[in-house]
């Protein structure tokens, strides 16, 4: 193959690899419906963590979404995989107080995802109803949504998980990314998130889920009750998940 | 003024010329077999964690990006300005930047969690919203506006190479600007900044045209083929340390602006006096990669000597090394302020300064780009007609 070949060869291949590539940028605007779920239309699930409800070191909720999930727990902070999670705060300022307390940070399901807006491959994308979900079969693992999501609530399988407690729900494979999804597959059902449930099995009912768009269930009357606050929303990421006594 | 300027390609049968060949195939070769054990068991094997997801490859590929600038400069310089004496390195510096773009390419594909569905789902799903969606169209768009280019200077096609050079340009600053706001457009706190697009132009010009300087001295050295002083001094002391106070300008204002501002002032001064990368900063950056080879440059003694211009040229490679590591890592390790007043005592994942450290896979992978751009280089010098015969001065008017 001489020069020129070579030339004429790489062109056409760089030219046909270029303009593939930069098509489907273009025209995916108009690629809006994709991801529409009828089902779900007209509802707009949310959440409120009453912290004073929540019980000093009780994990329900954790071991809850574990379970249910196949959340991968590998013993070692670096890779662990929390969907949800709890932390211990204290005032920087001790004229404010000392008083420590415990919070559950998760995925807050933001109206304006920047996860989803930074997916190259649309894998994170927000449903009809409002819950950020991750397409494990189309998560090429670039990791970017990890890098967009200021409340760092979402992880990436580093390793391979050999646990599957729940065999209803997948298990994922390593080199993927994931966050909390409200339990969709259980909200599908009719039913509520596992961690919910766990939080009322155990008798602390801290954790509201519901529809946002009804005014008359509990979640939207206390998420508007004047009492609700929700993480860093001066972000503007308009998060769905709102939190009482922080 | 019209220069005849003869090109022909490398000899490249000598031993020290078949070592570099071997020396550099066996890098690739490393590389390879490291990114396969890498995504076999899984990204574990990197330095990188849940916090730090991103590390040594992504800094690596805007490196890259960035160095791929040199023919930005040198076809700005021919191709634009019409300065002729600079036609000798037009060739080689678009072949150096369209493999600069693979290799950038190249590092974040080989970082990728599922290799296997990045030749399928990008294309099928692309997001038009996603810095990662345009990035690569910029990027192979870019390769393929230099390889157009290349064939026009081969051709010796004189329309066509004015009007791609221009091209080449306009889209150079496309390709430099789209990769700063792969960082900017994220809410995080340091990387949050509209400067960061700018100040990676900056930068990618400052280390483009110090490796053209190293490509052509060493080029002419290895081959015992003419090179004018004056050419490497004049890219060195009238375009080079331009290029430095730019930089140097824009990263005063990006660091002054965060430090200032009260919403901004924690994460500024974590920046600049926080840890490790703070002493990358103020020592690699700042000291060994700007204001050293700026003063060389700008003194008449070691500014007007080949050997100190060189000596500049590596320093300000090495600190924008650092500066692109400086991008990525920082603005990760430093935690999101969640909860205003309140600090996190106790949790159960990293919630506090994180810390990354390269693992030796990590190492291999960026070896192993390092050796496919030197390979393709070298080989190319001897299929290729890219080097000139001689690259001489015009005589002063």
């Amino acid at each position: 193959m001489d020069r020129r070949d070579f030339l004429r060869k790489t062109g056409t291949a760089l030219a046909g690899a270029s303009g593939a590539l930069s098509l489907p940028v273009l025209t995916s605007c108009a690629d809006e419906t994709v991801h529409a779920d009828s089902v779900l239309e007209g509802k707009r699930w949310g959440m409120v963590i009453d912290l004073t409800r929540c019980r000093d070191g009780c994990t329900a909720c954790m071991d809850a979404c574990r379970k249910t999930n196949n959340v991968a727990f590998h013993d070692d902070a670096r890779w662990d995989v929390h969907w949800i999670r709890k932390a211990t705060i204290k005032p920087k300022d001790e004229s404010v107080g000392h008083e420590e307390k415990s919070v559950l940070l998760m995925c807050n399901h933001c109206d304006n995802p920047p996860c989803a807006q930074v997916c190259p491959v649309q894998a994170t994308y927000k449903r009809e109803d409002g819950i950020v979900v991750v397409d494990h079969h189309r998560c090429i693992g670039c990791r970017y949504c990890m890098i967009a999501c200021p409340y760092n609530a979402r992880f990436f399988n580093f390793k391979h998980n050999p646990d599957w407690p729940n065999k209803e729900y997948p298990q994922r494979s390593h080199g993927v990314v994931e966050s909390c999804n409200f339990c969709a597959h259980l909200l599908d059902q009719g039913k509520r998130p596992a961690c919910v449930e766990a939080c009322e099995s155990v008798g602390a009912g801290a954790l509201i889920f519901g529809n946002l768009n009804d005014r008359n269930s509990e979640v939207s009357r206390l998420a508007t009750g004047g009492f609700a606050k929700r993480i860093r929303d001066d972000w503007g990421t308009k998060p769905k998940v709102y939190y009482i006594g922080l | 003024m019209a220069m005849d300027v003869q090109f022909s390609k490398i000899e490249g049968r000598s031993f020290p010329y078949y070592l570099t060949v071997a020396v550099l195939a066996s890098f690739v070769l490393a590389g390879f077999v490291a990114t396969l054990i890498m995504h076999e068991h899984g990204l574990y094997l990197s330095g990188m964690t849940n916090r730090v997801p991103w590390g040594l490859q992504i800094s690596m590929a805007i490196f890259y990006i960035g160095l791929s600038a040199g023919s930005l400069v040198v076809s700005g310089l021919y191709g634009v300005f019409g300065k002729m004496e600079y036609k000798p390195f037009a060739r080689i510096a678009a072949y150096l930047a369209m493999l600069f773009l693979i290799a950038g390419l190249l590092s974040i594909f080989t970082d990728q969690g599922r290799i296997d569905r990045v030749f399928t789902k990008p294309f099928t799903y692309a997001n038009a919203t996603s810095m990662f969606s345009i990035n690569p169209a910029l990027y192979s768009g870019h390769i393929m506006i230099c390889v157009l280019y290349l064939w026009a200077l081969f051709k010796e096609k004189g329309t066509l190479t004015k009007i791609t050079s221009l091209v080449v340009v306009l889209w150079a600053i496309g390709t430099h600007t789209g990769t700063g706001a792969i960082f900017a457009f994220v809410p995080r706190e340091l990387y949050n900044s509209s400067l960061l697009p700018p100040s990676f132009v900056a930068a990618a010009l400052s280390s483009g045209a110090a490796l053209m300087i190293l490509v052509i001295v060493s080029l002419s050295r290895a081959t015992g083929r003419h090179l004018d002083n004056e050419l490497v001094i004049w890219l060195g002391r009238r375009l080079l340390s331009i290029f430095l106070l730019v930089t140097l300008y824009v990263l005063l204002i990006e660091n002054a602006h965060r430090v200032y501002v009260a919403a901004e002032h924690e994460a500024g001064m974590f920046f600049l006096f926080g840890g490790t990368h703070s002493f990358f900063f103020w020592v690699g950056l700042i000291t060994v990669g700007c204001v050293i080879p700026a003063v060389l440059l700008f003194i008449k003694r070691t500014g007007t000597s080949l050997r100190w211009t060189v000596f500049a040229s590596i320093l300000v490679v090495v600190g924008v090394l650092f500066e692109r590591y400086l991008i990525v890592i920082p603005g990760l390790i430093h935690p999101p302020e969640l909860f205003p007043g309140w600090e996190i005592v106790d949790a159960v994942f990293l919630e506090g300064v994180a810390s990354y450290t390269v693992s030796y896979l990590e190492i291999l992978q960026t070896l192993g780009v390092l050796g496919f751009i030197g390979f393709a280089f070298v080989v190319g010098l001897k299929v290729m007609p890219l080097a000139p015969n001689e690259a001489r001065a015009l005589p002063a008017a």
